[in-house]
């Protein structure tokens, strides 16, 4: 070889070595951004509770004194009231006010004796305090029998409230205001799309690639269906989004659901994933031997019996790569649901109302006056973490297919 | 002695290739009919037109009739899948369903509705006791048969198909993929079957239908060259090409 | 024993109701799934051009200029789509020209050059960059790519907003259409026959150059397919690009470090109303959406097929 085909060919090569590192530079960056900003404000405790803050007052069943011992888990910046067992820390938020967090609660402690003290349905019933709430206002008895209160809306730092608190007979009620910033809500609602979206998509789905696979006589009606699919596998979710709201609405507006809603959502992320599930379920069919098709008939089964009993069982790891694929492209979704579901996140969400799955709520605290960087990345985590779960289940689904029917 | 299918001027057609002319035969009751012939001279095609497998083929075509006792069975109005109950079938390759010898064996009858514990179990025994498998299997009826050798996967093919109780069993060159002892084996278990049974085989193996047969056709590129007893096929060929095929000159 | 007497003499045709009720079932479901496409098609036209139409009931918008205007004031009843179309078009195949090089140069290094056995984190990269879903795009663009292209701006003596740019949202849209083009390139170079890759290495031509002379070319028409599948996903990303775009409310935008604005985001912009002109034009950009990937498709075959005589 002459030298300057040499120089050359190295150079064509050292391109594509640079060309593919890139792109393990790009994924490290992505993991590495999200991860170090999301883990600051990730916490498992965000998965149940609640993005709003709400405000309780409550009153106390067992008010009295007693005694107990401060955990040695705890540290000098925690004031610790030992006739309550409670914990308190001041916090800085970061909209810049001093919080008077509870930190710890004792598990016998007459705090969580608490019951909500508001008019209205929940009058009466038992209120746990959340860890990290924010205290307003203890107000508690004397041993004159004064009542006194002390917390964050009469200025009171941890400490003052704690020594309160301690030369105190028994408490009265207080009032405070949860932590927020959770996902709970979401991520009921992420679940509850999850499966109606399957419920639609799945059956219809299935059926169709049976459709084409075992029944469709080989023509040019079967040729115009498959590409008609193949064509709404290229259509941008966006315009999904759109069709939800112009088709569908009008749908589910007729069974009384005045509003955009899960189910709307749900059912557009189904014509959406149509596609997805058709050709999965379609590559699972093909590699069922046809050995079993014709044993089957030959004993006088019909095709339905054969489909059901042989044909589908075997197919079975296929069509389930094809669900969780379903499912990672329902986590991932964000531009469809912004139109079918809204952007308002709801923290007790129910079907027929508006609702954001994780991915929106990601949207929808990015794209205010303050994004939320942490709290977004902090949701990019569990979204990434559950893809990353199912991306590594079709793997070895995949893998176990290959090596069973090669056997 | 009764015929059980008269083949009356079949042609069939893959699209468009003719690939049967115009065939004239009849298989008689129990008795074994081997199929012979090179490959692509359309053995199989007839034999699979005897349950009308064919269907499952885009683009054939039938023309002409096959009467199976009396019956024509090219009309669409024969039901296939009660004449499949009635002409059962064994493949080339050996086909358990991914489940298990039991369940195998019971399929054809439960798609069919029946549930009862006890006929279902009697008829497994049956059987497999037919195919010569039982004394093999009966220990791991619940296990998949997907574990069992080639050999026995085809005896168990064999049994599927007598579950049902079938009038005539095709086989389609059923000993094709297996060892020579296995080949044994279902030969010897074909010669106690003839008398249940009618059997059409297909076999690539001149040594093998004239081990079993009693009547034998020859075919070559989608005709009926010649059909005989067995014996005289094999001795007194009448036509030359048959003559050619069996002593080895060409296919 | 005789097992035809156990069967029930109704069970054949009542599994034959069963059969033909499935089968209808099934066909039904092929229909249904192929149907949607069409379907989506009429209701968004439908409900888009309403409002050019006289007697909508929200007031009307001039058609001549919807397609020509080059503003998009919302609050001022101004709809001009056109710059917002010239917009997505640069963006799309500004990211393309970024992405599109390197795709195919990661493909044939993970289709034919890496050794065997690390192949597969090259190819497990990939499947994952393609994992990631655009929202975490979004703010991963919103927290690094932006900032970096506001130093990078000011260094250079430009200002921008935040860093929210054209060139952000080209960036972002490259590094997101890249597993997509990836993927279908090494598909194409995998499906490449060995002869036509050992007819080459006989004529004396070296590995390099076999695999960028003859086997690219012999994966054309994959590559290709790679290549409008992803200007697909540029064209119709939405949530991540209306992170970083900015919204601008004229244009079209030249300037890297400017404002932009694209079909898609103005379709997600300001969703408050869900009734009402507002709400109607957005369909409008989506018909304008729909025609742009079209005919960029068919563009952009009409090119692959003028380039080489090969029909596949």
């Amino acid at each position: 070889m002459t030298k300057r085909r040499k120089i050359s060919d190295f150079m064509a090569n050292a391109m594509t070595y640079f060309a593919s590192f890139i792109s393990i530079l790009m994924l490290v960056w992505i993991f590495f951004y999200i991860f170090s900003t999301g883990m600051k404000s990730f916490d498992f405790k965000m998965l149940t509770t609640n993005y709003w803050s709400t405000n309780y007052k409550i009153e106390f069943e067992s008010p009295d004194a007693g005694s107990f011992e401060k955990p040695g888990s705890l540290g000098d910046s925690v004031a610790y009231s030992v006739k309550y067992g409670v914990g308190f820390e001041d916090v800085s938020t970061k909209s810049g006010t001093m919080d008077l967090q509870v930190v710890y609660i004792a598990s016998d402690s007459p705090l969580n004796s608490g019951t909500n003290a508001v008019a209205g349905e929940t009058l009466g019933q038992s209120q746990s305090i959340d860890l990290g709430s924010n205290v307003q206002r203890i107000t508690y008895v004397n041993s004159d029998g004064s009542y006194a209160s002390e917390g964050n809306s009469k200025g009171s730092s941890a400490a003052q409230l704690a020594a309160a608190l301690d030369q105190s007979v028994s408490i009265d009620s207080m009032q405070y205001q949860t932590p927020g910033g959770g996902v709970g809500g979401s991520l009921k609602a992420t679940l509850m799309l999850i499966g109606m979206t399957l419920l639609f998509a799945l059956p219809v789905g299935i059926f169709a690639a049976i459709y084409l696979h075992e029944l469709a006589p080989k023509n040019r009606l079967t040729r115009l269906i498959r590409s008609s699919i193949e064509m709404l596998a290229g259509v941008p979710s966006i315009i999904f989004g759109l069709m939800g709201v112009a088709v569908l609405f009008p749908i589910t507006a007729a069974f009384g659901i005045k509003s955009t809603s899960i189910l709307l959502g749900s059912l557009t992320l189904a014509i959406m994933l149509l596609p997805v599930i058709i050709r999965n379920t379609e590559e699972a069919l093909i590699v069922v031997p046809n050995g079993f098709r014709d044993g089957s008939l030959s004993l006088g089964a019909t095709e339905t019996q054969t489909i059901f009993k042989v044909v589908l069982p075997s197919a079975l790891p296929g069509i389930l790569s094809a669900v969780l694929l379903s499912i990672g492209r329902i986590i991932g979704e964000s531009a469809a649901l912004i139109f079918t579901m809204g952007t308002f996140i709801m923290d007790k969400p129910t079907l027929t109302q508006n609702a954001t799955s994780l991915a929106v709520q990601i949207w929808s605290v990015m794209s205010g006056e303050n994004p939320n960087f942490g709290l977004a990345c902090a949701i990019s985590i569990i979204i990434l973490v559950i893809v990353l779960i199912l991306n590594l289940t079709i793997k070895l689904i995949t893998a176990r297919l290959m090596k069973k029917w090669s056997a | 002695m009764n015929n059980i299918f008269t083949v009356k001027d079949l042609d069939l057609y893959y699209g468009d290739n003719h690939a049967l002319h115009s065939i004239d035969m009849a298989i008689e009751e129990n008795r074994v009919t081997a199929f012979i012939g090179p490959s692509g001279c359309g053995k199989s095609t007839l034999l699979r037109c005897f349950n009308r497998m064919n269907d499952l083929i885009d683009g054939c075509r039938i023309e002409g009739n096959i009467e199976f006792r009396g019956k024509d069975i090219i009309k669409d109005k024969v039901d296939t899948v009660e004449l499949r109950t009635q002409v059962g079938m064994v493949f080339q390759r050996p086909n358990p369903f991914p489940m298990s010898i039991y369940d195998n064996v019971a399929y054809g009858l439960r798609c069919q509705g029946v549930k009862d514990k006890k006929v279902l179990d009697k008829v497994v025994e049956e059987s497999l006791t037919k195919a010569a498998l039982w004394n093999e299997v009966k220990d791991r009826l619940k296990s998949n048969a997907l574990r069992l050798s080639g050999g026995q996967q085809q005896r168990l093919c064999i049994a599927r198909a007598i579950a049902l109780q079938p009038d005539v069993i095709l086989m389609d060159e059923p000993t094709s993929a297996l060892d020579p002892i296995a080949t044994s084996k279902i030969e010897e278990l074909m010669e106690s079957l003839k008398k249940d049974f009618t059997i059409v085989i297909v076999t690539h193996s001149m040594q093998q239908a004239a081990r079993i047969s009693d009547f034998t056709a020859f075919f070559l590129l989608g005709d009926l060259i010649e059909m005989n007893s067995t014996k005289e096929i094999f001795h007194l060929p009448k036509d030359k090409r048959t003559e050619d095929y069996i002593t080895g000159r060409f296919g | 024993m005789s097992v035809r007497g156990y069967v029930n003499k109704n069970s054949l045709k009542r599994r034959k109701v069963v059969d033909t009720f499935a089968k209808t079932v099934f066909r039904l479901c092929g229909f249904i799934s192929a149907i949607m496409i069409v379907v989506i098609f009429v209701f968004i036209v439908q409900r888009g051009i309403q409002v050019f139409f006289p007697g909508y009931q929200f007031g009307n918008i001039d058609f001549l200029s919807f397609i020509s205007g080059f503003t998009w004031r919302q609050d001022q009843m101004i709809y001009g789509v056109f710059f917002i179309f010239i917009n997505t078009l640069i963006t799309a195949f500004g990211a393309a020209l970024i992405a599109f090089p390197l795709s195919i140069l990661s493909a044939l290094f993970i289709a034919k050059i890496v050794p065997k056995r690390f192949k597969i984190i090259f190819t497990t990269v990939i499947e994952l960059l393609a994992a990631i879903p655009s929202v975490v795009y979004g703010v991963f663009a919103a927290g690094v790519i932006v900032k970096w292209i506001d130093s990078f701006a000011s260094a250079l003596g430009y200002t921008t907003r935040g860093g929210n740019s054209l060139l952000a949202v080209i960036i972002l849209l490259a590094i997101m259409i890249y597993p997509t083009i990836t993927t279908m390139a090494i598909t194409a170079i995998e499906a490449v026959p060995k002869e036509t890759e050992e007819g080459s290495l006989a004529l004396g031509a070296s590995k390099t150059q076999t695999y960028f002379k003859v086997i690219l070319g012999s994966a054309r028409s994959g590559i290709v397919a790679g290549l409008v599948l992803g200007l697909g996903r540029a064209f119709g990303e939405a949530t991540a690009v209306s992170m970083v775009a900015g919204n601008a409310l004229v244009g079209p935008t030249l300037n890297p470090f400017d404002i932009t604005r694209t079909l898609t985001t103005t379709m997600l912009s300001g969703l408050k109303e869900t009734s009402g002109l507002d709400y109607d034009v957005r369909f409008s950009v989506g018909i304008v959406l729909m025609i742009t990937i079209v005919i960029t498709n068919f563009i952009i075959h009409r090119i692959k097929d003028k380039l080489g005589g090969e029909k596949a």
